[in-house]
């Protein structure tokens, strides 16, 4: 290799930087066009070589572009250009840690080249090398100290290292320097996100206290109050941080997260206490629903149907569908289910003889009362395990009403609760007949036909909402419907084919590498946003994708199949049988 | 408290099937899949009853014309039994009578009426229509099988 070859003319110079200007700007045949011309002259020029490699690439001729990347590196095994292009190569294939070698390379040759380093850096925050990104976080730094994004970077690199204390002192200075205009988000988010780390390092009061310096600087209130009483309880300030959650609730009356962190302010712990607290912010917001529902949790015998009676009968009065899916929770105790049995049974009595929920009520007689009545009841018997009695009170309700699409939903589900499968899609399918153009219908029907086994039933049903010209389960997969890929996974585990079982496996396992890879766009996205916070939690998130629910199942399933198959090894036998069963 | 929210909303391929399970329930006559087919093309002469969101009544007209004469013909107009009396049929009816007011080249709207109906006598007496012929042997699988023809004459504008 002769290093004077590798040096062009200034004419061909220029048209070396018309190429990386056609590449940048995505003008790729141009960018060859004034390839070829150096070539003519020059066909050993490395850079060159490289850079029509990465242009090839981008116009998808992978084969050629690693053959010209590759050579030209040989022809130059001393240009950054040719290192980084290689290691842009690597990155466009994902192969994350051959890239980063790459760009180590390529800064030997040009240490403070910025582009290489902030691309190197991504790489590293993708991998989690977190010691290389906070190297080559200070080096941007040093480099380019007026820019917001060295400070922000540097910052954060220590804070996922946990070194707090040079995290925050980084973030002190940056502050101190923000030009903060009227209502300034991009200043609330970095406070937001500095008075995070604090919390972090567990220095409650210091965070309380920042908060407070910096209130009318923040624009989200809801989420300044909710630290606020967060850090308020954590420093044992309970009395302060129930006047917090006071205003919270005032705010939104149906969180209810912010109810059970009242009582905790309060400290209450008897059921008395409790009860006599709800009561209270009953009677404050009238019209919210969680003050209502949350004493149920805790009252016991006459209390708890003294609250159940007028709880139930609003719903009742009003037409609630998902009336047994609220009260659910509270069948763990024989003795609410028994009180709730008895509350129903009056309300059926009653309106067949009155046509009120009940005797003392002068309200308007609604008619969908005993409809909802019939269903709720229906709900109940198949949770206890009735079946008979469910299904009769469910075609009662079926006399009453036909038209009403949940009944057949519930009819389906009482079936697949007692093993009916097939009765269960069939009532399913009826559901959904009724209204084409219900989409949660529509998926539930589906995925009663995969519990059914009925695997290509589901992909039909299906079919009325994936894109059309491509086939359903090609567009379900591009779409990661992960709810229908594990089902159909075990569907066809089920049906003992094997491997269109471990086929749908792997299409969700592909699912949660693409998931962590879409993470890629996000490093400088949330930087330059100062979504910090945000960015900080989808971090964590990725870190733990795969605890996931569907991750689970669908690794369960394959784990199963692959466990079965190493103790029962396919014979030239099964493997026909296999093929014969696949007409399901 | 109050009574329930009544709507109207159109007939689509999506919700038809409704409409066939509803006339099922409550006619003890079957229609065709014409009168199905024919429905979807209706537009305003056909509508859903929602009460509370769901569908618990129909209507079906078609323009009728005899010797030069338009009239509307009401071929369905019924309610599930559990929510009658509410002004479901009132409100259907009254998107029928307002829509051949708007539309103004009607002569007349009319229906057939099973002769036991008192029910549906009185409901459609009290909106101006009356008994102007009784067809013997009108129905064919139904007793009673004769049918009172009811009608409404319009003052065209």
């Amino acid at each position: 290799m002769d290093p004077k070859k590798q040096l062009l003319p200034p004419k061909e110079n220029s048209l070396f930087k018309r190429i990386l200007k056609s590449y940048e700007q995505k003008q790729y045949r141009n960018g060859l066009k004034f390839a070829k011309q150096i070539l003519a002259s020059f066909p050993e020029h490395g850079e060159t070589l490289a850079m029509k490699g990465l242009i090839l690439n981008c116009l998808g001729r992978k084969e050629e572009a690693y053959n010209f990347v590759r050579q030209g590196l040989r022809n130059n095994l001393r240009s950054h250009v040719c290192w980084h292009v290689f290691g842009l190569l690597q990155r466009s294939d994902k192969k994350y840690d051959e890239a980063i070698k790459c760009y180590r390379n390529a800064l030997k040759w040009d240490k403070d080249n910025l582009q290489i380093l902030r691309d190197l850096s991504l790489l590293q925050i993708q991998m989690r090398d977190l010691d290389g990104y906070k190297e080559t976080r200070y080096r941007l730094f040093e480099l380019r100290p007026t820019q917001r994004a060295s400070w922000i970077g540097y910052a954060m690199s220590f804070h996922l290292l946990q070194d707090y204390d040079t995290a925050l002192k980084i973030l002190e200075e940056f502050r101190k320097t923000v030009q903060k205009t009227n209502y300034d988000y991009e200043y609330s988010e970095l406070l937001l996100y500095q008075n995070l780390v604090i919390r972090e390092s567990k220095h409650m009061e210091e965070a309380l206290k920042h908060l407070n310096t910096y209130e009318s600087n923040i624009c989200d209130k809801v989420t300044l109050q909710e630290l606020r009483g967060e850090l308020l309880m954590a420093l044992g300030r309970t009395e302060d941080a129930s006047e917090v959650y006071r205003g919270l609730i005032k705010r939104n009356p149906e969180n209810r997260d912010y109810y059970i962190k009242l009582e905790g302010s309060l400290g209450l712990t008897t059921v008395d206490e409790r009860l006599k607290l709800y009561e209270e912010l009953k009677e404050k917001f009238p019209r919210a629903q969680v003050p209502k529902r949350l004493p149920l949790n805790y009252a016991r015998g006459e209390a708890l149907e003294s609250l159940l009676d007028p709880y139930l009968r609003a719903a009742l009065q009003k037409g609630v569908p998902p009336l047994f899916t609220d009260i659910q929770v509270l069948y763990t105790e024989p003795d609410r289910v028994q009180s709730i049995e008895s509350l129903m049974d009056k309300y059926l009595t009653n309106l067949e003889e009155t046509g009120h929920l009940c005797d003392t009520d002068n309200e308007y007689k609604e008619p969908a009362s005993i409809l909802f009545v019939l269903m709720f009841m229906a709900q109940h018997h198949s949770f206890l395990g009735k079946t008979e009695t469910a299904l009769s009170l469910i075609e009662r309700a079926l006399e009453h009403t036909p038209t009403l699409i949940e009944l057949y939903i519930i009819k389906g589900k009482i079936l697949k609760h007692a093993g009916d499968y097939v009765g269960a899609y069939e009532a399913l399918q009826e559901a959904q007949a009724l209204d084409t153009a219900d989409r949660y219908v529509n998926s539930k029907a589906a995925s009663y036909l995969l519990k059914a086994n009925l695997v290509r039933q589901a992909e039909e049903m299906c079919s009325k909402f994936t894109r059309e010209g491509v086939s359903a389960m090609e567009n379900l997969n591009e779409m990661q419907c992960m709810w229908f890929q594990t089902e159909c996974a075990k569907a066809y585990y089920r049906l003992g084919q094997y491997g269109e079982s471990l086929r749908k496996c792997h299409e969700v396992d592909r699912h949660f590498t693409e998931i962590i890879e879409d993470q890629f766009d996000f490093h400088t996205y949330c930087m330059r946003k100062m979504t910090l916070r945000s960015y900080v939690e989808l971090l964590r998130l990725e870190d733990i994708l795969r605890s996931n629910r569907f991750y689970w199942d669908a690794a369960q399933t394959a784990i199963t199949i692959y466990l079965r198959l190493y103790d029962h090894p396919l014979t030239s036998n099964t493997k026909e049988n296999d093929i014969n069963t696949g007409e399901c | 408290m109050r009574k329930g929210r009544i709507e109207l909303g159109d007939v689509t391929p999506h919700n038809i099937k409704q409409l066939k399970l509803l006339n099922q329930v409550v006619f003890p006559v079957s229609y065709n899949d014409k009168f199905y087919k024919d429905v979807l093309e209706a537009g305003e002469l056909a509508k859903l009853s929602y009460y509370n969101d769901v569908v618990v009544g129909g209507v079906c007209c078609r323009v009728d014309v005899l010797d030069g004469q338009r009239r509307l013909y009401i071929m369905t107009l019924g309610c599930l039994g559990p929510y009658r009396r509410l002004g479901i049929g009132t409100k259907m009816l009254e998107h029928v009578l307002n829509f051949v007011e708007k539309e103004g080249n009607f002569n007349s709207i009319f229906l057939h009426v099973q002769v036991n109906n008192d029910g549906a006598l009185d409901f459609y007496k009290k909106f101006g229509f009356e008994v102007v012929e009784t067809k013997q042997h009108y129905y064919k699988r139904i007793e009673p099988a004769d049918a009172h023809v009811l009608q409404k004459t319009l003052v065209k504008s």
